[in-house]
């Protein structure tokens, strides 16, 4: 598996960074997800944080090399990140459980699948143009869809940023998963939050990316949507791989038939304003066995 | 749908080592029983059965739970766990004891010790506007060393009211029902919003729950004062936030209370978490706070006091 892969997220002009980006690899499978925590405070943060480990860390547990079925990784990872926001605003008390967007893709022996809820996007770019991309959670992409607005309606509507599916949150999120997408040489898959293709639109985006090296291309694509945000730009946030199948090529990509089997690496923004509480995001009938007997033991402790 | 109650389990069935007895109570949480154990103890055993997500009909024994609710009845199912866990590490005469966890009927059970008497609530009603002093004195700050065992682990009851708070037939109370954990079910659907008695429960409790804190469980042990006083519950908290309903107790003036009592209750009901007392401890030590020539039974306290003293000591 041969790829080029650069990340990179920035505060724009907002107070504090609540996106979160990661990209994980094994020898086999590749990771890279975006998250954009939302809430106007620490809270949406938390959010992105918690399901950035959370799905990262099934990923490095599930990947050894391979992941079985990268679909049903996909719902088990979403799933799971959702139930642990749930999970600490359990713990903290707080008022609603923070939200985030989420977009995860897995590339797995030449093919990409994703999942999605939100509106942070994913776009697969081929050959000058748009191969596949994901659809907004959004009530302007609802709108646009039943034909009630036109696209240049759509850049400016003021309720642009609403969206209805999202991790964590009062309601279950709508998560929408891929088909296999099989990957061709030279192919960039980018994932990003809206502080990006927002002021871009999909044709920068398709403009910024389409060649050249994306170690130099991705930092100057972040550059022109900073300075499209303007005065309240928000946060950016992109992760970037061109995909080299099998080929060599002349930039200085990843091979990671390199690494052992169960070798991960992995980039991630580091968080310390929260600690999360490890694996506590299924419960299975085996959790409500050990659960019971925990409880009885304690029982029996404290009673004599 | 909503109307549809879950089927409470018949007399004379058995589960486990238990046999049912009858209904105590049913809440949209649970069901709680009466039952014996194989040697003819009596216990309560506590049911978890959301009215919301599960239902049973008459005549069954397991309850249908729509696989559209599965994750959440699991998520409920684990709140219900941290409440038995959680008491099940509290050891203390002032708050009910666990005595057994099991799983069966396709959801879990709690066994808790069962003792004769009757709920706060219930004399309450039976005494309206008559509660004498002595009696709530005595009552509350033993209620209050069972909540400081509460508050020493860490834990919140946040659902103090007088139907918790239960009295055995020798007097002493025992803090039932710790719904705290329950009140976290608040984000898995809308259905499952927190429960919380109006009248009771501190206005962070409705709004800013990250200021949850043991002065959130003295707002509802002023209350339940209040309520003794009074006989009824005073205004809710939401309300009295945007327009002040509550006239305090040291305006108030009911007959036969001491100024001292009142003001402690007035203390308790701050909207204001920081106005309130901050210790179940210091609230203890004004409950206990006796007037000169108060006729108060010496042995009432002892077991308070040896308490205090030892919390003393450790700190």
């Amino acid at each position: 598996m041969k790829f080029t892969i650069f990340q990179d997220s920035r505060i724009g002009q907002r107070a504090s960074n609540q996106d979160r980006i990661a990209y994980s690899y094994s020898r086999e499978t590749l990771l890279m997800l975006v998250a954009d925590g939302m809430g106007g405070h620490l809270y949406g943060e938390i959010a992105a944080q918690i399901a950035t480990e959370i799905i990262v860390g099934a990923f490095q547990r599930e990947a050894r090399p391979s992941l079985d079925d990268p679909t049903h990784f996909l719902r088990l990872a979403l799933d799971n990140a959702h139930n642990a926001i749930l999970d600490y605003a359990f713990d903290k008390y707080l008022p609603e459980a923070p939200r985030t967007t989420i977009v995860v893709c897995v590339v797995q022996h030449g093919s990409a699948w994703w999942a999605h809820a939100g509106d942070s996007r994913l776009y697969v770019l081929r050959e000058g143009r748009i191969a596949a991309q994901t659809r907004d959670h959004s009530r302007v992409r609802m709108l646009l869809d039943h034909g009630l607005i036109r696209p240049e309606q759509a850049e400016r509507h003021p309720e642009r940023n609403r969206i209805y599916s999202c991790l964590g949150g009062d309601q279950l999120p709508q998560i929408d998963f891929s088909p296999r997408q099989t990957l061709q040489e030279e192919d960039v898959v980018a994932l990003c939050s809206d502080g990006v293709w927002g002021p871009l639109g999909d044709a920068g985006m398709l403009a910024g990316l389409t060649d050249g090296d994306i170690m130099q291309r991705v930092p100057q694509l972040l550059d022109r949507a900073e300075t499209l945000g303007g005065p309240t730009c928000d946060n950016l946030s992109i992760v970037a791989m061109r995909w080299h199948g099998g080929a060599t090529g002349t930039v200085p990509f990843i091979e990671t038939e390199l690494l052992a089997p169960d070798h991960f690496t992995t980039h991630m923004d580091s968080f310390d304003t929260t600690t999360l509480g490890a694996g506590d995001v299924e419960f299975s009938d085996e959790d409500i066995e050990r659960a019971i007997d925990e409880i009885n033991a304690t029982i029996r402790k404290f009673n004599k | 749908m909503s109307v549809l109650a879950n089927a409470a389990l018949p007399a004379g069935f058995e589960i486990d080592q238990y046999r049912i007895e009858r209904r105590l109570s049913h809440g949209g949480f649970s069901i709680v029983y009466l039952a014996h154990d194989a040697e003819g103890k009596p216990v309560a055993i506590k049911e978890y059965l959301p009215n919301s997500l599960a239902l049973r009909k008459e005549g069954e024994t397991a309850p249908h739970i729509p696989s559209r609710h599965q994750v959440a009845f699991r998520y409920g199912m684990k709140c219900f766990f941290e409440e038995g866990r959680s008491l099940a590490k509290l050891m203390h005469p002032n708050v009910v004891r666990v005595l057994n966890f099991f799983r069966t009927n396709g959801t879990v059970y709690m066994v808790m010790e069962f003792e004769k008497g009757r709920t706060l609530n219930e004399y309450i009603q039976k005494h309206r506007g008559k509660v004498p002093e002595r009696f709530i004195r005595a009552v509350f700050s033993r209620t209050l060393n069972g909540l400081r065992e509460v508050h020493s682990h860490k834990m919140l009851h946040l659902d103090i009211k007088p139907s918790n708070i239960y009295l055995r037939t020798n007097g002493t109370p025992l803090l039932l029902d710790f719904g705290a954990a329950r009140q976290t079910l608040m984000s898995e659907q809308p259905m499952l919003k927190p429960m919380y008695t109006p009248g009771f429960a501190p206005p962070e409790q409705y709004t800013d729950r990250e200021n949850l804190g043991p002065w959130s469980d003295l707002y509802s042990v002023g209350a339940s004062m209040y309520a003794c006083i009074v006989g009824n519950a005073p205004p809710r908290a939401d309300e009295r936030i945007q327009v002040e309903t509550l006239l305090p107790l040291t305006e108030r003036k009911p007959a036969g209370y001491s100024l001292e009592l009142l003001e402690t209750v007035d203390w308790c009901l701050q909207l204001d978490p920081l106005k309130r007392p901050q210790s179940a401890y210091s609230l203890q030590k004004a409950v206990m706070r006796r007037e000169e020539g108060d006729a108060l039974p010496a042995g009432l306290f002892a077991d308070a006091e040896s308490r205090l003293r030892s919390f003393i000591e450790r700190g």
